[in-house]
């Protein structure tokens, strides 16, 4: 997305879907596209080109995870139990991008219903990692990770939970945004955990996604957890990075931290004292707790949320041997929900249950709050932005963590902290290691997003992002 | 902790799921694995507390409790082929028989 492609009038928006349709065609190796058609993609660049008024986004191709709600496409999330869903509205997101020009080209795979951190726990097949394909690209937004680094499209919109944007924008070479809790509605977004569930964008610049978080961020009266405020501006242009003290906590620099990664943050930390900035040691001690806080407060919240796919309102439905409705509602669910759903529900109804609720859930909500406090702290302390890996490792092989799952929560332990404290983050790609991306995470203070994008966007330009730094 | 097979048994119950014989065993490891891993947060000392966390800032959490009308997603004149005043306009009781 550059600026000569907004605002441009006439039939631009049909030749940009014609030449996103074949792009979208030759990616299908990457199995990155769970929905799309020609045709749509022909009526959405015949409505942008109607338009009265270009918007920010005029003739920009967006593509979606297909657990935000559209009208003209399926909703799958991934899951069998969802399967040829198609929801009666489009989400608030949806209408924004669209009021502003841009065309939705495609809804794209991902872990089932965002659990998971590999795009492997889809019901219609992993997705490729575009550079790699015996890798994975990271989850649960696995699959608009992999087009907007294969070229497909300039941005896309993912969700986070707990890292499932900023992950794969690391594993992919790309920039992925999530935002201040509360800043951009989920009316729409199928609910996975409630307190934790962002809209996010990816972008193959900062640039890129920040004019996609610009567009869909601000208050809607469809969701009433939306902060009352202003949609976010586009970042202000930093000529360096003079005046900003970034933090680097060390918890998030252990002594076994994958080589390529440290090397790369390094070169990192030593660039912005170049540009001016001022790097401080600080410590998030709680943060160590964060993953295991996430296991218990994700799962509790997707058991309550995903308890509505029953097989009588929504998609797939099995009659049990039994023939009641309980036999319907069990026969359902067991059938329409892959392995890691069942197991994250089955953990979470485990965690909420009487005996264990005081022993789980209500410990995670106090080191939940514990791990927020970390941020408060060091953000009180004249720490402008913090500088943390957003992976420990690159991207890892398929089907090398399939069958721990422990081991495959662990590969959002930097990113889960987060999460749990509704803070603004990114993930930059700052280097590559043995010919894999490694990414840079910025965090912010709520609602300090300008700042965090302004900064990450001199560190792209004074960056080489292909560089190798092993 | 040990969760055992019936336990996992129950708490599928609970949540409405379906379990396979064949994938129970499995099941029972994974979930007993998970949950060793969670049990870490033991090791954070009971006295360490904080301000109890609000999931964003505390104007989501504790805004006035007063109810404020809500559009709808869609409105009635939007799916209703006549809707004149806030009233759906209906066939003349009687009228469907007549025809």
């Amino acid at each position: 997305m550059t600026a000569s492609t907004a605002g441009q009038r006439g039939s631009r928006a049909g030749m940009v879907a014609a030449e996103t349709g074949k792009k979208l065609a030759n990616a299908g190796g990457l199995n990155a596209v769970l929905h799309w058609s020609q045709g749509l993609l022909d009526a959405e660049g015949a409505r942008v080109d109607r338009m009265a008024a270009p918007g920010p986004l005029a003739a920009v191709p967006v593509v979606l995870k297909d657990n935000i709600v559209t009208v003209e496409q399926p909703t799958t999330c991934a899951s069998r139990i969802l399967e040829g869903y198609v929801s009666p509205y489009n989400a608030t997101v949806v209408e924004r991008l669209r009021a502003a020009g841009a065309i939705i080209a495609a809804k794209t795979n991902l872990d089932e219903f965002a659990m998971g951190s590999s795009t492997e726990h889809s019901a219609f097949g992993r997705v490729q990692h575009p550079l790699d394909p015996s890798r994975v690209p990271g989850g649960s937004s696995g699959g608009s990770a992999a087009l907007v680094a294969a070229g497909v499209v300039p941005a896309a919109l993912g969700s986070e939970t707990g890292g499932s944007v900023r992950q794969p924008a690391s594993f992919c070479g790309v920039v992925g945004v999530k935002p201040s809790y509360g800043r951009v509605s989920r009316y729409g977004l199928v609910a996975f955990g409630s307190s934790l569930d962002c809209v996010s964008s990816f972008g193959r610049t900062v640039d890129d996604a920040a004019r996609v978080l610009s567009v869909i961020s601000g208050p809607d009266p469809l969701d009433a957890t939306t902060v009352d405020r202003p949609a976010m501006k586009l970042p202000p242009a930093l000529p360096d990075l003079r005046g900003l003290t970034f933090g680097l906590p060390r918890e998030y620099f252990p002594t076994d931290l994958d080589e390529g990664v440290t090397s790369a943050l390094r070169r990192t930390a030593d660039r912005i004292r170049e540009l001016g900035g001022e790097i401080r040691d600080v410590s998030l001690p709680n943060s160590a707790y964060a993953v295991p806080t996430y296991y218990i407060i994700a799962p509790a919240e997707a058991a309550a949320n995903l308890a509505r796919y029953d097989g009588v309102r929504y998609g797939q439905r099995e009659v049990g041997p039994e023939g009641d409705i309980r036999a319907l509602y069990r026969s359902t669910r067991g059938e329409g929900f892959g392995d890691e759903v069942r197991r994250r529900i089955l953990v979470g109804t485990y965690v909420l249950s009487a005996g264990y609720y005081d022993a789980y859930y209500r410990k995670a909500q106090r080191v939940r709050a514990l791990i927020a406090d970390d941020f408060r702290r060091v953000f009180g302390s004249g720490i402008d932005l913090l500088l943390t890996p957003t992976t420990p490792t690159t991207a890892f092989k398929a089907g090398e963590k399939t069958e721990d799952p422990v081991a495959m929560y662990l590969a959002d332990v930097f990113v889960c902290p987060m999460s749990l404290a509704g803070l603004p983050a990114l993930s930059l790609p700052v280097g590559r290691s043995e010919g894999l991306p490694v990414g840079a995470q910025l965090v912010a203070p709520y609602f300090e997003e300008e700042r965090m994008l302004a900064a990450a966007r001199v560190l792209e330009h004074s960056l080489d992002a292909l560089a190798e730094v092993r | 902790m040990t969760i055992g097979l019936d336990e996992v048994l129950h708490v599928a119950k609970l949540a409405e799921l379906a379990v396979r014989e064949n994938e129970l065993r499995r099941l029972v490891d994974q979930m007993n694995r998970i949950v060793d891993y969670v049990a870490t947060l033991d090791e954070v000392p009971a006295d360490r507390m904080a301000e109890p966390f609000l999931a964003g800032p505390e104007s989501v959490a504790l805004r006035e409790d007063v109810e404020t009308a809500v559009p709808l997603a869609h409105p009635p004149a939007s799916v209703a082929p006549e809707f004149v005043g806030g009233f759906f306009l209906v066939p003349r009781h009687g009228a469907m028989e007549d025809q």
